[in-house]
């Protein structure tokens, strides 16, 4: 029998999906909210939408970067 | 999802990415500039600036407009008539001749007049004459390579290989990804290779949504060129058959470009008639002004409606029903350019472009790097298990060898 992959990795395997899918309909939801409402608050939610994954990549981004130079060098 | 459905994935995700990966860089490239293609024209622009005028101050008639184009270029044609309702301007077109402009639209050129004091603030040249200015430049490298029609499918094609490369690299994810929490990046001196493919993952994923828009819209607009000759073709020409035989309209049958305007914004109240294009160009017919009308609210402001106005008589002769592939063409537009939210959603559009470009250059990154370590150990490992099996850019999750999959 096969054991499952996450227990020969000794590792729970993490939900991959949920953060794609929010920043994936956040993308959607600013595309349209500018589209259909053209002004005012709609803009507006437009824009936070859809700065989202720009914000989300660059926390990643930051974060790769404080971990590696906290532990002094390569790991 | 087992080594072999993992395996033709990755050849489908790594074949459509190298097919279509230097034009899209070329597009991706070329399309910056162009998200700012207004104020940038504005800025390059020669023109002369508007006179001071009330906003909803008399504009001149278009008919003495007309006159003067007609004066400053005597014994040419005007091709068509715009009256902007964004700014105060009236564009006219001319060219020498229909038989040259037919021939080669690019022999056309056009006048620029102040809406309210009828003052000429640009004259602007042919394309064929006066070369080709840096956002043309940039408009021809992104929409057709300078191949023109061919050039528009070709980077269609190169388009929809982009949106398959993109879908095939969303399913490729999973298998990533399945012990690594969402957006980890494995940096340090040993590890370059997976901060390449964690970047290379977590850009892509999370601009999936806007590639995947902007592609498809992008394939959409290469198409514009033929489906508005399949429309003209088809219903156009359907819709001119009373007409047909019928002698060309001479220019001195021709009625005023002004009653034509009226005619056909009496016939569509609730619209707004833009421009005209006069009876002899190929973007119209022999035998009317081919007026284009809008809608007045935002987003129907970007669905067109003609309108045929008959040009010796001036009654109009049919508000014409667009096709649904057109009207997806025109609801693709906004999507595709970026136009439509104001300067943040412009910034917005350039740093996804910026992050594509990341996207595009990791991948070819991952590529260099596979197959320069392939070619090292190439002959020492089975086919089956495609790397060593300390590889790390394998898949978690996947078995590493064929026994692991089938005990």
């Amino acid at each position: 029998m096969i054991p499952a992959f996450s227990t020969i990795a000794g590792r729970a395997p993490v939900s991959i999906w949920p953060w794609p899918i929010t920043l994936g309909l956040l993308t959607v939801f600013g595309l349209l909210s500018a589209l259909l409402g053209q002004h005012g608050i709609w803009l507006a939610l437009s824009w936070i939408a859809l700065s989202m994954p720009l914000i989300v990549t660059v926390v990643c981004l930051i974060r790769a970067w404080s971990r590696s130079s906290s532990k002094g060098g390569p790991s | 999802m087992t080594p072999r459905v993992f395996r033709r994935w990755s050849i489908l995700h790594t074949w459509t990415s190298l097919i279509c990966t230097l034009f899209l860089l070329i597009i991706c490239i070329t399309g910056l500039p162009l998200v700012f293609r207004d104020e940038i024209g504005d800025w390059l622009s020669d023109s002369l600036p508007y006179a001071m005028s009330a906003e909803n101050a008399p504009t001149v008639r278009l008919d003495t407009l007309t006159a003067v184009a007609r004066q400053r270029y005597p014994g040419q044609i005007i091709t068509s008539v715009f009256v902007d309702d964004d700014e105060p301007q009236v564009l006219i077109g001319m060219a020498p001749s229909w038989e040259r402009y037919n021939a080669d639209p690019g022999t056309g050129h056009a006048l620029k007049f102040d809406a309210h004091t009828g003052a000429v603030l640009r004259d602007m040249g042919a394309p064929a004459q006066s070369g080709i200015g840096f956002l043309q430049l940039m408009l021809r490298l992104h929409v057709d390579l300078f191949a023109g029609l061919t050039g528009n499918l070709f980077l269609g094609v190169m388009g929809l290989s982009f949106v398959l490369a993109m879908i095939s690299g969303l399913v490729l994810y999973a298998p990533f990804m399945k012990r690594l929490t969402f957006g980890t990046i494995r940096t340090g001196r040993e590890k370059g290779r997976l901060a390449w493919l964690d970047l290379h993952n977590l850009s892509g994923v999370v601009l999936a949504v806007w590639m995947g828009v902007v592609g498809l819209t992008g394939v959409m607009n290469e198409l514009s060129t033929p489906l508005f000759a399949l429309w003209q073709r088809s219903d156009v020409q359907a819709m001119l058959r009373p007409w047909q035989g019928q002698p060309a309209v001479s220019p001195s049958e021709l009625m005023s470009a002004e009653a034509a305007f009226h005619a056909a914004q009496a016939a569509v109240p609730d619209r707004l008639v833009v421009s005209a294009v006069f009876p002899g160009s190929r973007f119209g017919t022999p035998y009317h002004y081919f007026m284009w009308s809008k809608g007045r609210a935002p987003l129907t402001g970007r669905l067109f409606t003609p309108i045929l106005v008959d040009a010796r008589t001036g009654k109009v002769s049919a508000v014409v029903a667009m096709p649904w592939y057109l009207r997806a063409l025109e609801v693709s537009r906004p999507l595709h350019f970026g136009d439509y939210g104001g300067t943040p959603l412009k910034i917005l559009w350039v740093l996804f472009d910026l992050v594509t470009i990341v996207v595009l250059v990791t991948g070819l990154v991952l590529w260099f790097r596979k197959r320069s370590r392939r070619r090292l150990s190439s002959g020492t490992l089975s086919r089956a298990v495609s790397a060593d099996p300390d590889d790390t850019l394998e898949p978690i999750g996947l078995p590493h060898t064929t026994r692991e999959a089938t005990r």
